[in-house]
């Protein structure tokens, strides 16, 4: 499908080392519009909601900040800490934001399955519905991430 | 070479002709030449305002450019064959330098344009404009007239489309039309508006 | 026949002939002619015109700091110009707030030089200088740290307040991967010119700790400019408190070797957090400084000590550390490095505590 220059430009830069190691896109070699659209359709089999899915992850995030990188206690089957580090990450997005490096992981204490997020995932998934392409190294799978933190 | 009157008649020839290339006859919305850049540009006035007065000017000097060279080269060497492509290179090399001068002078409008700056070589209202003016054998001045009219023709259709849209942004439109579907139905309802100017000039 | 050639030789004729005439255009429309750049007012330089401000002021030696080398993508290489940039481009707008548009805030790596301009910039940066330096060094300090000492070979020296870091070059080590430019508090002594200490905690997927961990070999040769930053200890005499954890320890050790070789008779109590014991670092250089210096304390910090650990140190957070220490710090300066969240935390204790909000300096890991 034709794309228009701004297309292209995100493409470029989703695709590009510029802000993450490998890009966003790893060896993925389809269009934004197809993995949004892909992984926008797998949330809905699941029945939920982008917005749903990047309120609880914001909420995990602040459950776990306060312990400066210890576990916390979420409830009887859930486990959250979040590490931040050195440097800011940009958004691929052509618009203002600055995001720290902050990992928030979450561990199911029943099942053992873990699943971990930036805060520029929660963003990304907040605003664009990009859980970026598969082989990026942070990757989020919506089924995978769905079972753990709800 | 197109057999030219005296000098007033030409000129009162060419104001006819700029006057019916904007009205009657508007290159885009009788004739539906240049939409793509029309469709895709059209989302704010100003943007559209600099997209229209670059094609005014590429269509004006191209128009000069290609006439000197249609009837001064090609027909003299019996070469009119050909005019497909000398048009479209001598069209390709002035919008070549257009994008260097407007780089130089308004860097935020080349940055706002992007893409479509250049896409102007291959705009067909820019190579049906000349392609009309050889076909019905119009005089250097009615030529100037002509590519003068179309040029503005198309600037105040996308213009026009703009504002329009940007009137539409707060709007409820259903969400399959959004973009090109509700832009292209307005062109249709421009159109069906300026058929209204038919047999204004005889 | 021949009419078929001698036609297109006509066709290719004028179309090179126009090529020749754009080519000629452009040399003069595209040639700004030399420009002048006038810094603070008092400085000026002439430079080749049309290219960016951030790339002409580092051929003149002048060191904006940018983390993305100018690629428009990281927004740190804002400079104040004040006259002859032009109108804000679109690729400007995302990284600037409307107070700093207000403020003629550009962004130096976007905004092209293509006639006289006027900027200014902190005074500071004009002791900027670019290094070419040597890994010499790498010391394993915990299972993510790791301190690599980097010999300047040219200039061999460079002056640095403790507090200050430096920018490192970091290259296209690998496919997928671009240059970037990385920046690293300065952990080594400031009498120790001629070498730099870096202490650098690797960060998951990151491009440049990635690099230096992974690829980085000793006898490699490394781009760096430097020194930057307004972090380091004021010259009151008043007891100070330093928080930091993990890689923001580094200003700290600089600081230390800083009071050391002054012979400061300061207090200084410094706390470091750490999740587990497996993340503490450099305790015996820390307790060398105990000896060494009038009145400091290092008081380490562990979360979640497990049991086979044997700690007998404080645990917890670290915030909650220095709510058990003390209960008035009004008489006291803070200094923090390390991340936003462990920085916002240590802040909201201090103030709790009574410390003012100005005497509470801090490096944010930003």
């Amino acid at each position: 499908m034709k794309q228009s220059p701004q297309d292209k430009n995100l493409d470029r830069m989703l695709r590009s080392g510029k802000l993450t190691a490998g890009g966003f896109f790893g060896a993925d070699s389809r269009s934004v519009d197809e993995v949004i659209a892909e992984d926008a359709a797998t949330l809905i089999k699941l029945g939920y909601r982008v917005a749903q899915v990047a309120a609880r992850m914001q909420e995990l995030r602040d459950l776990a900040r306060p312990a400066l990188g210890n576990w916390v206690r979420v409830n009887d089957t859930l486990q959250v800490k979040s590490e931040d580090y050195k440097g800011m990450i940009g958004c691929p997005w052509p618009h203002s934001g600055q995001f720290g490096k902050r990992i928030t992981a979450a561990q199911r204490l029943d099942t053992g399955q873990s699943a971990s997020w930036s805060d520029l995932n929660i963003h990304l998934i907040e605003e664009h519905g990009f859980f970026e392409g598969r082989g990026a190294f942070f990757r989020i799978e919506p089924e995978e991430l769905i079972r753990v933190i709800f | 070479m197109p057999t030219a009157g005296n000098f007033s008649s030409e000129i009162w020839l060419a104001v006819v002709t700029c006057f019916a290339a904007v009205f009657t006859q508007n290159i885009l919305l009788s004739y539906f030449l240049g939409m793509c850049s029309f469709v895709s540009v059209s989302k704010e006035v100003k943007t559209a305002a600099g997209l229209g007065l670059a094609v005014v000017v590429v269509i004006t000097a191209t128009s000069i450019l290609n006439w000197m060279a249609y009837w001064w080269v090609l027909v003299p060497l019996g070469l009119e064959f050909y005019r497909f492509i000398l048009f479209i290179i001598i069209i390709a090399a002035f919008v070549q330098l257009l994008e260097m001068v407007i780089d130089r002078y308004s860097p935020a409008l080349y940055l706002a344009l992007g893409i479509f700056l250049p896409l102007i070589t291959v705009n067909c209202a820019v190579l049906g404009s000349v392609l009309w003016m050889v076909i019905r054998n119009y005089s250097f001045v009615v030529s100037v007239g002509f590519g003068l009219g179309s040029g503005l023709g198309w600037m105040m259709a996308i213009v026009a489309m703009a504002g329009i849209r940007q009137r539409l942004d707060e709007s409820k439109i259903p969400a399959g039309l959004r973009g090109p579907g509700i832009t292209l139905i307005i062109a249709g309802i421009m159109a069906l508006a300026f058929i209204g100017f038919t047999g204004v000039l005889q | 026949m021949a009419e078929v050639f001698v036609s297109v030789l006509i066709i290719s004729g004028i179309a090179a002939a126009l090529a020749l005439i754009l080519v000629f255009c452009e040399s003069i429309i595209q040639n700004y002619g030399p420009c002048k750049i006038t810094i603070n007012g008092k400085k000026e330089l002439t430079v080749e015109g049309g290219k960016p401000l951030l790339s002409s002021l580092r051929e003149r030696k002048i060191f904006l700091p940018s983390a993305c080398g100018g690629r428009g993508t990281c927004g740190v290489c804002k400079c104040k110009v004040l006259s002859g940039a032009g109108p804000v481009l679109p690729t400007e707008t995302p990284f600037l707030d409307a107070k700093e548009q207000k403020e003629n805030i550009r962004l130096s790596c976007q905004v092209k030089v293509k006639n006289d301009i006027a900027i200014e910039i902190p005074d500071a940066l004009f002791f900027i200088q670019q290094y070419q330096v040597t890994l010499t060094a790498v010391e394993d300090l915990t299972y993510d740290m790791k301190r690599f000492r980097f010999e300047l070979t040219e200039p061999a020296e460079m002056e640095f307040v403790a507090g200050q870091y430096v920018q490192i070059t970091c290259p296209s080590y690998q496919q997928g991967v671009e240059e970037v430019d990385r920046a690293y508090s300065i952990a080594s002594d400031p009498k120790d010119n001629h070498f730099i200490d870096l202490i650098v905690r690797r960060v998951p997927n990151g491009i440049c700790t990635v690099w230096m961990f992974d690829y980085l070999k000793i006898g490699d040769r490394v781009q760096m400019t430097g020194p930057y930053g307004e972090f380091r200890i004021s010259n009151a005499q008043t007891p100070m408190i330093f928080i930091a954890g993990g890689s923001g320890m580094a200003p700290f050790v600089s600081i230390l070797h800083q009071m050391k070789n002054s012979g400061s008779k300061r207090k200084a109590e410094y706390f470091f957090g750490g999740n587990t014991v497996r993340d503490l670092c450099l305790s015996e250089q820390m307790a060398k400084f105990e000896k060494t210096l009038a009145d400091f304390k290092f008081i380490p910090v562990v979360s979640r000590p497990a049991p086979e650990d044997k700690w007998n140190g404080q645990t917890g957070l670290v915030t909650e550390a220095v709510k058990r220490t003390y209960t008035d710090v009004s008489g006291y300066e803070g200094y923090l490095c390390g991340s936003p969240g462990m920085i916002d935390a240590s802040i909201k204790v201090l103030m709790e505590l009574g410390m003012a909000k100005e005497r509470i300096f801090y490096d944010k890991f930003a």
